[in-house]
């Protein structure tokens, strides 16, 4: 590493990755040194991401979402207040885009091969539930009303940022940045940002400046596959409950990392004047790549 | 397009121009063992895997084994490693602190590299990151790092976890079987 010598060092910085909410977490923290002053805020900041990983993973038995899964429909189940968080903002914004984003979407996310098959209550019902028949009750008790399989991956990891990013401010960093496999939020002075090509994705095709601010991408190239019933992705319509195959991609850019996580599905699934009024309604802006057609 | 609009729809140029994405370095194998160890002194510790192990920890880890990707330290309460992974799309270099019960007190990623297209499955690419280069290289890039794009699954830095984990319980850990 090179370093600057002659000048005492005043401020440090550290920049660190673990493999974490199925991704690769990244966070980046400079504030005044000693550096071992930002490593235990990092370290503290990547323990926030590992309790909402913990807690929100489809894949983990121990899970809270797990055991929603396994029992809130036979009775109202007792969450943690962080799980209860990222539910009620998921069920406001099922609300205000009319369930283009839904986290009802576990039992074909599971049917496409991208969560764990093996969950309790196999036998029964189909799981056709949506986010309609999610109750929240008070005391924060979750209740289902018909089967179906909450998968927080399209909302939790913009809550994890939020908590890291929250950690790293309590902890008196200056200026940081937390990215969640591109899902990202900043604070401490403007920070440039590159938005990935959709066609090349190795490849920069724009980059924004963010201050303070948080940017999720939604797309496709890393993660659609052919099976024998067709191509699929993780991207689902939930009304229509049809992988979204497409080749654009959709950023947006949010005061907090939750909503701009969220809002690149409302962005991807729901009608463009619905999407434009939930926008607004976050004051969210949405930046959409969308390749030419193929040319012939 | 509509200034006032909340759907900026963005012109993609021509591939040729853009910028290559991403080559990051956390961390180097020092900074690592400070991290993980403090100031303590690291016995290095080879590794040499009988083809009888390398086959026991390929079928323990159910993942292919690379002679000579690992690398392998004692310390007085535990051990560090440094091995790769390489996916799909990245080559990704990483650090474990093993404490003295065998478990994973630590996990910190070395160095991110993506690969273009089909650079990733070459092996002559591959053969820059072998042996004494992990993590040891000098940081890169034009100081523009944060990438915003879809999710890149981190399931083969998992798998890599699980192939150190059986080389130590199979090689490591357990003295080497008497003949």
């Amino acid at each position: 590493m090179p370093s600057l010598s002659p000048s005492p060092p005043r401020s440090a910085e550290v920049r660190r990755a673990r493999p974490l909410l199925g991704t690769l977490v990244e966070i980046q923290a400079t504030g005044a040194a000693p550096q071992a002053r930002l490593h235990a805020a990092v370290d503290t900041a990547f323990a926030a991401v590992e309790q909402v990983h913990r807690r929100m993973s489809f894949h983990e038995a121990g899970s809270t979402v797990s055991a929603l899964n396994r029992e809130a429909l036979q009775r109202p189940l007792r969450v943690d207040a962080q799980t209860w968080a990222v539910l009620a903002a998921a069920q406001r914004l099922s609300r205000l885009s009319e369930g283009a984003f839904d986290i009802a979407v576990g039992a074909p996310l599971r049917d496409w091969g991208y969560l764990p098959a093996g969950l309790p209550g196999a036998a029964g019902p189909p799981f056709d539930g949506n986010w309609t028949d999610i109750e929240l009750l008070d005391e924060c008790r979750v209740r289902f009303h018909r089967p179906l399989l909450i998968d927080l991956g399209g909302i939790a990891k913009g809550y994890a940022v939020d908590c890291a990013i929250a950690v790293l401010r309590q902890a008196g960093v200056e200026a940081a940045l937390v990215n969640a496999g591109g899902d990202l939020r900043t604070f401490g002075g403007p920070q440039p940002v590159r938005l990935r090509h959709p066609q090349a994705p190795a490849l920069t095709a724009h980059t924004l400046t963010l201050c303070d601010e948080a940017l999720a991408t939604s797309a496709n190239y890393y993660s659609r596959r052919d099976t024998a019933a067709g191509a699929v992705a993780p991207l689902l319509d939930p009304r229509r409950r049809r992988p979204w195959l497409g080749d654009a991609s959709i950023s947006v850019r949010a005061a907090d990392c939750i909503s701009a996580d969220a809002l690149t599905k409302v962005v991807l699934f729901a009608a463009p004047e619905a999407a434009e009024r939930v926008l607004v309604a976050y004051g969210a802006q949405a930046y959409v790549q969308q390749p030419a057609a193929a040319a012939a | 397009m509509i200034p006032s609009s909340r759907l900026l729809f963005l012109p993609l140029a021509a591939i040729a121009v853009c910028a290559p994405a991403q080559a990051t370095v956390y961390l180097s194998v020092d900074e690592a063992q400070k991290l993980m160890f403090g100031e303590q002194a690291l016995m290095p510790l080879p590794v040499v895997l009988t083809p009888e192990q390398t086959a026991a920890i390929e079928q323990d880890a159910g993942t292919k084994v690379y002679p000579g990707s690992l690398r392998a330290w004692k310390a007085a309460d535990g051990y560090f490693f440094v091995d790769a992974v390489i996916g799909k799309h990245d080559l990704i270099t990483y650090a474990v602190a093993l404490g003295a019960d065998g478990k994973v007190r630590q996990l910190e990623i070395l160095e991110y590299r993506e690969a273009y297209g089909s650079e990733v499955r070459n092996p002559r690419w591959r053969a820059q990151f072998n042996g004494k280069q992990h993590g040891d290289s000098v940081r890169i890039g034009d100081g523009i790092q944060n990438i915003s794009g879809a999710t890149l699954s981190s399931e083969h830095i998992t798998d890599g976890i699980r192939r150190l984990l059986a080389t130590y319980a199979i090689a490591i850990a357990q003295p080497p079987a008497q003949r």
